[in-house]
């Protein structure tokens, strides 16, 4: 698709929505078998599903820390996620989406309760749709609290950019490959920010104003975060009062 | 409220002094760290609804032998830590080259865990009258916070679990479960621990269990006990329990 | 790779049941576990299937895109099948290039499908010795409950179905099908101590002897096969495999993968 004319028109996106508004969202908690904690994220045309295994034994062994368990990170994306088939295996974007990430979540793990064991994090992208680090911090998250890792809290996280002129939150792919700044950004609840990246151009106190466009976003995921646990038991509560 | 299904992060008291399991204190103020069911009656803790098991020395668990070594068996506890065994820890005098015809790769084990230092090194040992070597019937898993829940208030769930399907059971804290008794007899316990397993968050458990296991035999329900006014205080008994569970396993009451 | 030990305990447990001829999960020997087959699935790709075969859960993207032929067949297409036992899928798992696992398992999807000439290859030609449509089959595994192999090619041929050359987006005409002639069903069967069991649970897996998966049409013609694992098997033993092989995978057909 070439440039639209304009990104936002009369306060109303391409997409339909407001400058404020986050795309719908879809949440599901311990979707995998195998793994010790799961979730599959949907955020608007991004589907990603996270897993972690852990504390576990650290293969190879060098790797491991004698205080702590050794936190790691793998974000890959599907060959089939992308207009463009992309080849399989990390490539140099997403190596550094993978340590980016892992330094938004090691903050709030209490890694030091496990020494000499990891905690193994895998995220992988099935659909792309601008977003996908983002979707895929939310999705480690609760993957982390699924498998029972103990945290300071959860961490939420969602993207600020400046299209034509205004800022608006959580960038479609349209809006970031046209827009004039995006900002992905991961926080804790009380607003400790622990993943920053920005590319593009914005003023001082526009970037001030889009700090605070992204916490609202991501107070706003948390609350579905939380749901989205809960309701992993409570359905499993009322499956067995129909019992 | 008794009890609340929390995330991690999330405020539970403004009394530092309460802080017990599965919280951290900042600013004066105790949060949950883990995910799961967080009680409130005395102290302030919280019990996840997942996790790995973490030995602790006087634990009594189930292992697998994973690799002999010259004088090391291996053990897999299900944990993120392996369990070592060494030779001198068997009931008997044994040569080192006679390790693997008592203990081979794929054994499983009802162990102790004599220690546990500070760079997570388990040592496990077989010497102990309790212990028995798992030859036969089956063997479960289950989610090792959770066990304190199988075993119940001075053990009143595992011995009505006993009771009714007439099996021997043996739970380890580690959460391995290991069963004998009859195939039908068997297959009944496990569908009763499986239960427990998925129904560990909801009140009234035994009593359902119970409701459950007397409908799978086709016998009568039997009327509400008083057991049920039992349920609520339940949960602050619980810490007690975990202390007793040794006690609990060997069937005897201090 | 680090192979999880399995309980003695637990083989017994499942020899003895064997022997009473039941499974586990009360399955008959050749029964399939619950299948779901969902296509459609990621609209990024030009075809894509989710599988759930029983545990074992599997996504397929199939990539369509314009590209140069082999010089030795200039007029036709190119399939690629690629499978990826991601980290995320099992413990057992690890990062890194696709070992042999994940490239038997790839190569024999491949060839169930590239063998039965499923896909009419001389219909992707789009310009002779020059353009010609690129199929880029990836199996992308999220969860290992055993038996990813049939997971995997029922994933990969219902995407294909199901999918669509994007031809206007390469401005070379209009969206068509992939043209599809017929439709391959892999059906994997595994020994254990001289019994023959079909859709191996992940235990199942574990414990057998041996593996022995045939891929076959609704000709009943047999289009690959592939014994994995050490155990030797008997011309009886294969023989009654490729049998009900061939009559497991037109019920699967038939209730599945219609064209």
């Amino acid at each position: 698709m070439s440039k639209p004319e304009k990104l936002i028109e009369n306060g109303i996106r391409l997409d339909g929505r407001k400058p404020d508004e986050l795309r719908p969202i879809k949440i599901q908690v311990g979707v995998l078998n195998r793994a010790d904690g799961s979730c599959y994220f949907e955020f608007g045309g991004n589907k990603v599903i996270a897993a972690v295994y852990g504390p576990r034994e650290v293969h190879p062994r060098h790797m491991q820390k004698s205080n702590s368990a050794v936190v790691r990170y793998r974000y890959n994306m599907a060959s089939f996620s992308v207009e463009d088939r992309k080849r399989p295996g990390p490539d140099r974007r997403s190596i550094e989406v993978s340590k980016v990430s892992r330094e938004a979540l090691e903050p709030v793990i209490f890694q030091e309760y496990f020494p000499r064991s990891a905690i193994d994090i895998f995220v992988e992208v099935l659909q792309a749709d601008a977003g996908t680090r983002t979707a895929g911090i939310n999705a480690a998250s609760i993957a982390l609290a699924d498998a029972g890792i103990p945290m300071k809290s959860l961490i939420s996280a969602c993207a600020v950019g400046k299209i034509d002129d205004t800022l608006v939150l959580d960038l479609n792919k349209d809006e970031d490959n046209y827009g004039q700044a995006d900002m992905p950004i991961a926080m804790t609840p009380d607003g400790r920010i622990t993943l920053i990246q920005m590319d593009g151009n914005l003023k001082k106190d526009e970037f001030k104003e889009a700090i605070e466009m992204a916490k609202t976003g991501c107070m706003a995921i948390h609350e579905m975060q939380k749901a989205a646990l809960m309701e992993k038991y409570s359905s499993q509560i009322e499956g067995e009062n129909n019992e | 409220m008794d009890k609340k299904l929390v995330i991690p992060g999330e405020f539970l008291s403004d009394d530092p002094l309460l802080a017990d399991e599965g919280t951290y204190v900042e600013d004066n103020k105790v949060f949950s760290t883990v995910f799961g069911i967080a009680s409130f009656k005395n102290h302030v803790r919280v019990v996840p609804l997942s996790g790995k098991y973490i030995p602790k020395p006087g634990d009594l668990i189930i292992g697998v032998i994973k690799e002999v070594t010259y004088s090391n068996w291996i053990v897999d506890i299900r944990s993120p830590y392996d369990g070592l065994l060494h030779i001198s820890e068997f009931p008997r005098r044994i040569e080192n080259d006679e390790m693997s015809k008592y203990l081979k790769m794929g054994d499983s084990i009802m162990t102790l865990v004599s220690d546990v230092d500070a760079n997570m090194k388990v040592e496990l040992t077989l010497n102990d009258q309790r212990l028995r070597p798992i030859k036969e019937g089956r063997m479960i898993e289950v989610t090792p916070s959770k066990v304190p829940r199988f075993i119940g208030r001075s053990g009143s769930m595992i011995a009505m679990l006993k009771n009714e399907t007439k099996c021997n059971i043996f739970i380890g804290q580690n959460g391995r479960i290991w069963i004998t008794g009859r195939d039908n007899e068997m297959e009944l316990a496990i569908k009763s621990l499986l239960k427990i397993e998925r129904e560990t968050h909801i009140s009234g458990l035994t009593d359902r269990v119970t409701r459950f296991l007397k409908e799978q035999k086709g016998e009568k329900v039997q009327e509400k006990e008083p057991e049920k006014k039992e349920e609520n205080i339940e949960e602050d008994k619980e810490k007690k329990e975990s202390e007793g569970i040794l006690d609990e396993l060997l069937g005897n009451e201090k | 790779m680090s192979n999880e030990i399995i309980a003695e305990l637990r083989k017994d447990y499942i020899y003895n049941l064997m022997i009473k001829g039941e499974r586990e999960d009360g399955r008959a020997f050749d029964q399939y576990r619950n299948l779901v087959i969902e296509t459609n699935v990621i609209n990024k790709a030009e075809g894509s299937a989710r599988v759930k075969l029983g545990d074992t859960h599997v996504v397929v993207g199939v990539k369509i895109q314009p590209g140069i032929p082999f010089p030795d067949t200039p007029d036709q297409g190119v399939i690629i099948t690629n499978l990826e036992l991601i980290p995320l899928a099992s413990p057992v798992f690890e990062s890194g290039p696709p070992r042999e696992d994940a490239i038997e398992l790839a190569r024999v999807v491949d060839r169930g499908i590239r063998e039965s000439r499923c896909v009419d290859l001389s219909k992707l030609c789009v310009i002779p010795g020059e353009k010609v449509w690129m199929v880029f089959i990836d199996v992308h595994v999220l969860d290992d409950g055993g038996n990813i192999m049939d997971a995997a090619s029922f994933g990969a041929v219902a995407a294909l179905l199901t999918a669509k050359l994007p031809a206007k987006r390469y401005d070379i005409g209009e969206d068509a099908p992939v043209p599809m002639r017929n439709v391959p069903v892999s059906i994997t069967a595994v020994e254990i101590s001289g019994s023959i069991m079909l859709d191996p649970s992940l235990d199942e897996q574990s414990i057998a002897g041996t593996k022995l998966t045939v891929t076959s049409n609704q000709e009943g013609e047999v289009s690959a096969m592939q014994k994995s694992g050490v155990q030797p098997l008997t011309t009886e033993q294969i023989n009654y495999i490729v049998d009900i092989a061939i009559e497991k995978g037109n019920e699967i057909r038939d209730k599945f993968l219609v064209i």
